[in-house]
């Protein structure tokens, strides 16, 4: 017996067909996979779903019911919760005030009793053995990956029959999202219907009993997950043979060292990594989430304050400001965390994206010259491929990937030549994927100095050229050639080499 | 390498500590400034710390604190409300205007004062909502159209108030005045109401609209609660400014607009949303009636006044920056 089933759905913004006549259809207590490129239509599909949009066509039942959610609340009182994204999560709220908004349990005096809601916290989290988050600690001070777990204790919250998770993992690391694959087992084992969408294949082999594959807003395929191979996965997901996900590693280091940093450190995570980055090199950087890297990335790119002894390409550099960092033909460039808050202005074309960090090289006594800006623009959209009507189209209509395409192509045009990377690939499709690792590959070859990092391990051992690892702050090991294994990362990350 | 912890710098603990003082108690910055200020006149004038001067101070800042109550829930939301200068200085041409002697018309056309704050409030609330306005333009020109109606009423300063109702300042229940008894109702209704629902609706919008959105909230309805709040608390500050004045004034709410936001400023509440707390934003309103004060104890000009409030103003800005720059580098 079906539990929710979907037939014709259709859905156009202007010119663009997001849905054509797609179809899904799941039972309760199975975990079903939804696959498919950015573009695809996986998101209009869930967020339809999700009672965020309505479909122009089509119909979709719920328990053999008619189905038209008009707002989340409407869809969560059917029993349907999403968790976005685009993440709903309210910075200046307690963890537990985010997770019962707008449901908190109340006293006689219609005033919110705090109590209770910390004992239901408690009791949720307990139940589905959370990872440890203080319930009364305010959001802004968390990070992407708590923020997703707290987006998703929200969802459980309201007790959903079906729950739709939106690349939950993709900002989480590998520990926290081993409990969620977990978690999402189980809650299908209490007769739930878990719709699970995410772009690392791993994952979906490890929770998916069943799985529906979106192409250009249709549906192309269904398949019970075990009658069906990986490649022909990305086959029917790319509509081609993707040839391989990872590029040839020819090594181009050189000699050179582009960075070289002593006892670099800044504030309580980062209390002091020493290390090298040559020309020519990929240097994947490893760990549990929240030893380090973040910090280390916005050291060395000049957000946060650090301490210690800090070369680039043989100077000493101080660097406290992005501006700093940025500052002539040697300088560093960084793709940061969240692509869509900080790496991008949403409402601003692709062109002023590209060429904002830029405009003063392509100006003339404060006058910008219109022709250079242009010729430098289109050089940048075809070099990368990214797809867009126009340069003049705003950035927050393009795909996951293919804004991150566009900060990369900002990142480029500063002509730094080292290069901070921080999780380039998350929520970014597998065509878009295999793209971003060629190109930090020619990169390299062209003599870049590429710092990586990434909450997936088998991107660090297939794209990088050594891996450091991070554990508490501080260099755990580097691994290179035949020690460089996801095995040997999570080793150096939870244990003591001498062990 | 060693494996210990690198010891930290005596400015980080400091400034750490700062930032979690300042998180548990987002007022101290003004509640210091405010402690400074009275022990400073303590040391020029004697009974500072009476009860009687308590009641006087209150009295004196009161009309501030309505307008800036209501101003506070609007910077919680991420806005801003001009138009309480013009439903101030409407709210007394009326109140002038039509109050007779008998306690209960007097009652009775106050409530309706106060209704008309809250309309005038909640239609800039839906003007802002499903025109997509600039709160700042809108209630700006709320604020020009409403002064522009007070002035047709009453050109100029005049009307009356019944004497028993100018009594009301002096008033003492219990050794308290009547402006304290106002005040202590309005700390109650802040508690109250920052823990209900409807409270923490306005604080998460503020906070971040876009989440707000996305878990359901209706930005139409918040709105309307919010500036409608915001317009009844400015014809609060009226009906009490007429207790003061004893007339109507039909251009007096100008004197109001930024100084309510200037108190809630100096009160630790963010101007972009999300954060704040009323019990700052009386402190602030505090500070800035009593400084006058303080400079008429010192035997300086009194043109040293604005002065002052520049200055104050500017600290307690920098101390909690100061505060939010350290906090996003040390805690994330």
């Amino acid at each position: 017996m079906e539990l929710l089933s979907a037939g014709g759905l259709s859905k156009r913004f202007g010119g663009i067909v997001a849905l054509n006549e797609a179809s899904f259809s799941a039972t309760a207590g199975e975990v079903h996979a939804l696959l498919g490129e950015n573009g695809a239509g996986k998101s209009t599909f869930i967020q339809i779903l999700a009672g965020v949009l309505r479909a122009d066509q089509g119909r979709i039942l719920l328990d053999g019911a008619d189905y038209a959610p008009r707002d989340p609340d409407a869809a969560a009182r059917r029993g349907i919760v999403t968790v976005f994204q685009e993440l709903s999560s309210i910075p200046d709220l307690s963890v537990e005030g985010n997770i019962w908004f707008r449901r908190e349990p109340r006293t006689v005096l219609r005033t919110v009793s705090w109590r209770e809601v910390r004992r239901r916290t408690e009791a949720l989290f307990d139940r589905y053995r959370f990872p440890a988050i203080h319930p009364g600690q305010d959001l802004r001070r968390l990070g992407l990956a708590e923020r997703q777990i707290v987006e998703i204790a929200k969802a459980l919250a309201q007790e959903p029959r079906i729950l739709v998770l939106d690349e939950a993992t993709s900002a989480l690391a590998a520990r926290e999202t081993e409990w969620l694959l977990d978690l999402t087992r189980r809650l299908a084992g209490e007769g739930r219907l878990v719709v699970f969408i995410s772009h690392r294949m791993g994952e979906v082999r490890a929770v998916a009993d069943r799985l529906t594959i979106f192409r250009g807003g249709r549906t192309v395929a269904a398949h019970v997950a075990g009658n069906v191979t990986d490649d022909e996965i990305v086959t029917e997901m790319i509509g081609r043979r993707l040839e391989r996900l990872y590029p040839q590693r020819v090594a181009h280091a050189t000699d050179r060292i582009a960075v070289e940093a002593r006892g670099l450190s800044s504030g309580p995570r980062l209390p002091g990594v020493t290390f090298d980055m040559k020309e020519g090199e990929v240097l994947g950087v490893g760990g549990l989430q929240g030893h380090g890297q973040r910090e280390l990335f916005q050291a060395l790119f000049g957000v946060s304050r650090s301490q210690g002894e800090m070369r680039l390409w043989g100077r000493p550099a101080a660097i406290s400001s992005p501006r700093d960092a940025l500052v002539g033909r040697d300088g560093i460039a960084l793709v940061p965390e969240d692509r869509r808050g900080q790496g991008l202005l949403l409402s601003k074309s692709v062109r002023e994206n590209l060429t904002l960090a830029v405009i003063r090289r392509m100006s003339r006594r404060g006058v910008l010259l219109r022709d250079a800006e242009a010729a430098l623009v289109k050089e940048m959209v075809d070099f990368l491929h990214i797809k867009v009507s126009t340069p003049e189209q705003q950035a927050d209509t393009l795909s996951g990937g293919n804004q991150q395409k566009v900060i990369f192509g900002k990142m480029l045009l500063t002509e730094a030549r080292v290069l901070l990377l921080y999780d380039p690939t998350r929520g970014v499709d597998v065509g878009t994927k295999s793209e971003i690792f060629q190109l930090m590959r020619d990169l390299a070859a062209k003599g870049y100095a590429i710092l990586f990092y990434s909450s997936d391990l088998q991107e660090l051992v297939n794209v990088a050229d050594r891996v450091m690892v991070l554990r508490e702050g501080r260099v755990a090991a580097m691994l290179e050639g035949e020690d460089l294994s996801e095995g040997a990362i999570l080793r150096a990350a939870l244990f003591d080499e001498a062990a | 390498m060693s494996d210990s912890p690198k010891p930290r710098g005596r400015f980080d603990r400091l400034m750490s500590a700062w930032v979690r003082s300042l998180d548990r108690t987002p007022f101290l910055v003004a509640l210091i400034m405010l402690a400074a200020i009275v022990v400073a006149r303590s040391r020029f004038q004697s009974g500072v710390f009476s009860l009687e001067e308590l009641n006087l101070a209150t009295a004196s800042a009161l009309t501030l604190m309505l307008a800036a109550a209501g101003q506070t829930i609007v910077l919680i939301r991420g806005g801003i409300d001009l138009s309480i200068g013009g439903v101030i200085s409407l709210g007394t041409v009326l109140a002038a205007t039509t109050f007779g002697d008998d306690p209960l018309q007097v009652a009775g056309w106050s409530l309706v004062i106060l209704a008309i704050g809250f309309a005038i409030g909640a239609l800039n609330g839906v003007l802002i909502t499903v025109l997509r306005l600039q709160p700042f333009l809108v209630t700006l020109a709320g604020w020009s159209i409403l002064t522009g109606i007070a002035l047709t009423i009453l050109p100029t300063d005049g009307g009356s108030v019944p004497s028993w109702w100018t009594g009301f300042g002096y008033s003492i229940f219990l050794g308290l005045s009547g402006p304290v008894w106002v005040l202590m109702a309005l700390i109650l209704f802040w508690y109250w109401f920052r823990a209900t629902r409807l409270g923490i609706v306005i604080q998460a919008t503020g906070s971040s609209e876009r989440s707000a959105v996305l878990s359901g909230v209706s930005i139409l309805r918040a709105n309307i609660a919010t500036y409608g709040l915001s317009g009844l608390f400015a014809a609060a500050a009226a009906l009490y400014l007429t207790t003061q004045t004893g007339t109507g004034s039909p251009l007096i709410g100008r004197d109001y607009i930024l100084p309510s936001v200037a108190a809630a400023v100096v009160g630790g509440v963010s101007l972009f949303g999300g954060r704040g707390h009323l019990v700052g934003t009386i402190i602030g309103a505090f500070i800035l009636t009593i400084i006058g004060d303080l400079v008429f104890a010192l035997r300086v000009s009194s043109y040293w006044q604005p002065v002052m409030a520049g200055l104050i103003l500017l600290g307690a800005v920098l101390a909690s920056s100061l505060a939010e720059k350290s906090a996003k580098g040390q805690d994330r």
